[in-house]
């Protein structure tokens, strides 16, 4: 806990020095990254949505990781899930009450598909999962555009985009005149459920030993390889399910665009939590306030929001860093 | 001389240039037992700080230098951080990736005052454009000499097969790995200036577009030896080509730019023949 403050601080003092680079106070650009982010109840509200929307693919890389898989894909599955929500959610002609479960379990069921690939190749072929899903990463993104500008093209549509959904397959709000849905209860439950999954079934049980000590659980008679599809496939699920919900609950429609990079900054959400879903919860809120300070930062302190991409990065590799010394001290009779 | 077929073939050099570049950086830290996924930061930092250093000084010689200290200088964070810190070397180079994004797109803003886009530099020019598609061969040459005819390339590829071996004989294998992503990263990083100041002279975000995961398909399908990388590079590029070719043909050519990530995909089944990364690619060592 306290190392974690030590990073967090060390981390506040290099986006300091960097907004002192950039020709700004600090003092101005913190003030202005948390006013935009935590200002007022609609500021409050799209920090929720964006914290929403890490905390599925968080959920996803923890999961993978805890099997002791690299799921660096939850990019792609997100695209996919989202795409996969927004081509039948336009087209749908099923009764609203049907309509949302029937497009969040779609995009699930792309984002599993999409990871179950790199599963595959990993359990049948022993392909490096790593590469598999940073290709498929790049694969899901010229798919979807491939899809929404040529032949799924939508005529309603303008951009790189689907026709808006109907208002019936809109994710209920929370919060009238926001953004914020059901979605973000969704996200808690799911991170109670895989709390309530590692602790106490036996399959998170053998996930887990096949991710902390592979041979042993191999000898304890635990399939490997299907322990890594099934993780990849319902790591993806998780993903895609994000997808589906930035889709139904935040732009009503699929757009290419619709991850600044999601799957990837939910790596560093997943090291803060500890790869414990219910800490990611609390880190998912952290990386929340940047992502919706960040615009707000640049415009009123004239700090590019870049500076948090630049941030999350370095908590990647210092959070990595603190992980390994942690272990090696918890290990060495020393 | 020009004709289609003399078009065709320049710009498949064009285009293979970087990722040949990128390609033999990815065979070097394969070789030597570090998987790096960094390198698409890489040839964004050599990208960003040829342009940078070329507008700020007026040389783009001057630039070029800088690009490759810059590049070596991320190779090296890599290399410290999978070396000295026990870090994952998966999660450093994801993370690593992100901060070169962050970090160019952000000095972008501070150097030109103005996002997306710098302003247009002098450039390297056409002659300097084919210097560095010459010197790319040339590095495919040198690096395979390198690694097969020299004891420094017995100990990469040592490190990256049996690296207790290698302490075993005495030398510290982790030096041996952050030398080879420190070069490698200067590799890289030439090709991020080949980029900026040679194909183009300028920088914007986003110009890599993924050439260094096209670079790591390229490692795999070349069979993780410089002459295998250099081919499949110059058949990416040939891709790449053949794309302006075949605008007009009815081919999406979202298909086009998959092809290298879905041949990387079959190359991982073993579809194209036994493709065996080093034994210990990827595997951390300490002490």
């Amino acid at each position: 806990m306290i190392r974690a403050l030590g990073v967090a601080l060390a981390l506040a003092a290099i986006a300091a020095l960097a907004m002192i680079v950039a020709g700004a106070n600090p003092i101005v650009g913190f003030f202005a990254l948390f006013r935009g982010a935590l200002g007022g109840p609609n500021q409050i509200a799209e920090t929720l949505v964006q914290t929403t929307s890490l905390l599925f693919p968080s959920l996803a890389v923890a999961f993978a990781f805890r099997a002791g898989l690299f799921n660096i894909g939850a990019e792609g599955q997100l695209i996919i899930g989202g795409l996969v929500a927004g081509l039948i959610g336009a087209r749908l002609n099923v009764p609203g009450a049907l309509a949302i479960p029937v497009i969040l379990v779609a995009g699930a069921f792309g984002g599993a598909l999409w990871g179950s690939t790199a599963g595959v190749l990993r359990a049948r072929f022993g392909g490096n999962e790593v590469i598999a899903t940073l290709m498929l990463n790049i694969v899901a993104a010229l798919l979807a555009n491939y899809l929404v500008v040529g032949p799924l093209h939508s005529p309603g549509a303008t951009g790189a985009e689907t026709a808006q959904l109907p208002e019936s397959s809109w994710l209920p709000t929370l919060l009238a005149d926001t953004r914020l849905t059901i979605a973000l209860p969704i996200a808690i439950l799911l991170a109670f459920a895989l709390r309530f999954v590692f602790d106490r079934t036996i399959f998170g049980y053998e996930l887990r030993a096949a991710g902390d000590a592979p041979e042993a659980a191999r000898r304890a008679g635990i399939n490997l390889a299907r322990t890594a599809f099934v993780a990849m496939a319902l790591s993806g699920a998780m993903a895609g399910l994000g997808g589906a919900t930035i889709v139904t609950g935040v732009l009503h429609r699929f757009n290419v665009a619709l991850s600044p990079g999601y799957g990837f900054i939910a790596i560093a959400v997943a090291l803060v939590g500890d790869l414990d879903p219910l800490r990611i919860i609390v880190a998912a809120f952290a990386f929340g306030i940047l992502q919706s300070g960040s615009l707000t930062m640049q415009a009123y302190a004239h700090v590019p929001k870049d500076v948090v991409t630049f941030v999350e990065g370095l908590a990647i590799v210092a959070l990595a860093a603190r992980r390994f010394v942690a272990e090696r001290a918890k290990t060495s009779p020393a | 001389m020009s004709g289609p077929l003399v078009d065709f073939v320049e710009l498949t050099l064009v285009k293979a240039a970087p990722l040949i570049y990128a390609a033999l950086a990815g065979v070097l830290c394969e070789r030597a037992g570090i998987l790096n996924i960094a390198l698409e930061g890489q040839l964004t930092v050599g990208a960003f700080t040829g342009v940078a250093v070329a507008f700020l000084t007026g040389s783009p010689l001057l630039g070029l230098v800088a690009g490759i200290a810059a590049g070596a200088l991320a190779g090296a964070l890599l290399g410290i951080a999978a070396t000295r810190f026990g870090v994952d070397q998966i999660v450093a180079g994801t993370g690593l990736n992100l901060l070169a994004l962050g970090g160019c797109a952000f000095g972008l803003t501070v150097v030109f005052g103005q996002p997306g886009a710098s302003s247009e530099v002098h450039s390297l020019g056409g002659r300097g454009e084919w210097i560095l598609i010459a010197l790319a061969f040339l590095a495919a040459i040198v690096l395979h000499f390198a690694l097969y005819r020299t004891a420094w390339g017995l100990r990469v590829r040592a490190c990256g097969e049996n690296p207790k071996a290698v302490r075993s004989a005495g030398i510290d294998p982790r030096n041996v790995r952050l030398i080879a992503t420190m070069i490698a990263g200067g590799l890289a990083g030439l090709g991020g200036v080949y980029l900026s100041l040679g194909e183009l002279d300028l920088y914007s975000d986003g110009m890599t577009a993924g050439r260094g995961f096209i670079a790591l398909a390229a490692v795999i399908f070349g069979r993780w030896t410089p002459f295998g990388a250099m081919g499949a590079a110059i058949g990416f590029g040939a891709l790449a080509a053949l794309q302006f070719t075949l605008q007009r043909s009815g081919i999406p050519s979202e298909l086009m730019q998959a092809l290298p990530y879905l041949a990387a995909l079959a190359a991982l089944t073993g579809i194209a023949g036994r493709a065996r990364a080093p034994q210990s690619d990827g595997v951390p060592y300490t002490e």
